[in-house]
């Protein structure tokens, strides 16, 4: 507003220099251009991009961060379509988006590290402060006849009861998607217990819809199911899995030199660390407004409380910004303590 | 200012139709998923046997045969050479395991659709109501996302070779049957005239006449199904389909470039192979018109 308003001052100028009277008339109005501007000049908060990742968890955390930036904080958001890799490159090379509402360090540490050190990028603070949880998962109705599934071992002497149809006498073990950092990981541990050995198969599902979409057909059906998969999630929130036992706690240094690497020529039995699950946001937002980082790095949310979201939306078949709207209406009290009580008033007239 | 939104259903209409519908969906994969999964076994067997024997053959013995045929079909040693070298460039480089799954996955899928499409498309010709029944159902598979319907073929067959080739047959299908139809329609009625004249029946009429004057036609919807059918290849690796679209995929989400585009030109490579292979076959069979238009 008062970028325009000298602009046309300045044209304006340059046509009545000489006019007393419209100088006058000027000055009045830029006086008056002023007062109208100043509520706005010290929540400058323009054109802030919020990465909406293409998953349930992150899109509803896009719609609530850009619910209360927009209402509490007086800011312009939008949101733009997301993916881990390609929106943090973008934030360290292009400055754009300028949050990242939920993303998952374990595999890209040296990413963030690196876009943190070149001083593009800050880390706000915890998404989600129980952390992601990795690992391998079987329906909890096949445990009932086979207890033994319950564990890494048990499962490795069973491999008959995960048919592989497309590769008759192997078992199935649905892997990672193409891509994900996951799928070398969950290739060198199923090598690493002995899964390989033992006659699975690790099959690639493609895509996020083909890994929920086989679980969801096998679970429907009470049919066998093995593979890799993650909480916080509707699909598991949703579905009654049980986290196969590893036997074994994380080991960063192996981790780090061997499982995680497509060179691993001997990986030796491993357990995923707990992911961090941060709030990334560029410096240029911390820079231009400062409330929206502090506010960020309050706003953390517990597992049971996103995964009983999740669980939510896929009842009710609502999109991320449903889900945001829901979350607000139901967990007022959660919300309300990461904004500070004038802040929380604007949000909640805007509900 | 009601008036200026759009009189939209409401939105727990909305959700309750979604619900009902996805429940409807559920409980109908549930109760026949299994029998559904069961007709299409045979033509799982087919698939798996066919890209083990692709793959565990010699690479010399398929490199010969791919040459082999390739003369048999076009009659053209140049062209049996290019597939040759195209095809050990593709395996100097790595991709041949992958390369063997994608030939097999393509070659089944558009067998398959020539099988269906070439009589719906001769079906489409012979009567106008056919054609307007048929012309929105290929408008809407051709321009429906794919994955609109690749989650209820998974939710039902779950992923693999069977939903895959459900997705690219239903994808690539509709310009064969297309063309076929315009071809046959084009041909001139004073041609038809004279075969009435001679005292052909229908089938002399259709096998003698229409077909073969259509078959420029024909050919330019059958190199449209398999240019589709290899554009597929990548949308199918997201409901798990193994071969070059996997690496394809895994490049996009990686953003390697180098992968990307091994791969990318290792699908081009076979879709030029395909191609070329089917056209010379359709000049070689229409050898007598002098005026034949190169296909495609």
């Amino acid at each position: 507003m008062r970028t325009i308003l000298s602009q046309m001052l300045q044209t304006l100028r340059l046509r009545t220099y000489k006019t007393f009277l419209c100088k006058t008339f000027l000055t009045a109005l830029a006086v008056a251009g002023f007062t109208l501007s100043a509520p706005q000049a010290q929540a400058k908060c323009d054109d802030v991009s919020i990465a909406n990742m293409n998953w349930a968890s992150a899109s509803m955390l896009a719609y609530l961060d850009a619910f209360i930036l927009t209402h509490g904080f007086d800011c312009t958001v939008n949101i733009v379509p997301g993916d881990t890799v390609p929106t943090v490159t973008s934030m360290v090379e292009k400055g754009e988006p300028d949050i990242a509402p939920e993303f998952w360090t374990n595999s890209y540490r040296d990413l963030v590290a690196r876009g943190v050190s070149e001083g593009r990028i800050v880390v706000t603070g915890e998404s989600l402060s129980d952390g992601g949880n990795e690992g391998f998962w079987v329906p909890r109705y096949m445990l009932t006849e086979n207890p033994q599934l319950a564990t890494i071992e048990g499962v490795r002497a069973s491999v008959e009861l995960f048919p592989n149809k497309e590769n008759p006498g192997k078992g199935a073990f649905i892997g990672c998607p193409s891509g994900w950092a996951c799928q070398q990981v969950s290739l060198n541990l199923a090598k690493a217990f002995g899964l390989i050995e033992a006659g699975y198969e690790v099959i690639d599902p493609g895509s996020a819809a083909g890994l929920d979409g086989s679980l969801a057909r096998a679970y429907e059906r009470g049919d066998p199911w093995l593979g890799y998969y993650w909480e916080p999630t509707s699909m598991l929130g949703k579905y009654d899995m049980v986290q196969v036992d590893f036997g074994v706690t994380h080991d960063p240094v192996a981790w780090e030199d061997c499982i995680g690497r497509p060179d691993c020529i001997n990986p030796q039995p491993n357990n995923f660390a707990k992911s961090d699950v941060i709030i990334l946001a560029t410096v240029r937002l911390k820079d231009m407004a400062p409330e929206v980082t502090e506010y960020l790095s309050r706003r953390q949310i517990t597992n049971k409380v996103l995964q009983a979201m999740l669980v939510w939306s896929d009842e009710n078949q609502a999109d991320g910004e449903e889900a945001a709207m829901a979350f607000l209406a139901q967990n007022e009290d959660l919300w309300t303590s990461w904004l500070d009580s004038a802040t929380a008033a604007k949000v909640r007239a805007a509900l | 200012m009601d008036w200026l939104t759009f009189p939209a259903l409401d939105r727990e209409v909305l959700r309750a139709m979604r619900k009902t519908l996805d429940g409807g969906y559920r409980d109908f994969s549930r109760n026949y998923g299994d029998q559904i999964e069961g007709v299409f076994d045979p033509l799982l067997v087919l698939l798996v046997w066919l890209e083990q024997t692709l793959i565990h053959a010699p690479w010399l013995v398929v490199l010969g045969l791919a040459m082999g045929l390739s003369y048999v079909i076009s009659r053209q040693v140049k062209l049996s050479i290019i597939v040759g070298l195209a095809l050990a460039g593709i395996g100097v480089f790595g991709m041949w395991e992958d390369t063997m799954r994608t030939l097999a996955m393509i070659a089944s899928a558009t067998l398959i659709c020539l099988v269906i499409g070439l009589p719906l498309g001769i079906l489409m010709a012979q009567s106008n109501r056919t054609q307007s029944v048929l012309m929105p159902v290929l408008d809407a598979m051709q321009t429906i996302p794919p994955f609109v319907y690749l989650i209820p073929v998974v939710m039902l067959l779950g992923i693999g070779k069977i939903p895959g080739l459900l997705a690219v047959v239903i994808y690539a299908v509709p310009p064969v049957i297309r063309l076929t139809n315009l071809g046959i329609r084009l041909v001139d009625h004073h041609v038809l005239e004279a075969a009435d004249a001679f005292g052909a029946n229908r089938w002399q009429r259709l096998l003698r006449v229409q077909i073969p004057l259509a078959l420029p036609n024909i050919f330019a919807g059958i190199n449209q199904t398999i240019m589709m059918a290899l554009a597929m290849v990548v949308i199918a690796s997201m409901i798990g389909v193994k071969g070059l679209g996997q690496s394809v995929l895994q490049a996009i989400t990686n953003q390697y470039l180098a992968l990307g585009l091994f791969n990318g030109m290792a699908i081009v490579i076979l879709a030029v192979i395909f191609d070329r292979t089917s056209q010379a076959y359709g000049r070689r069979i229409q050898k007598h018109r002098q005026d034949m238009p190169r296909g495609g």
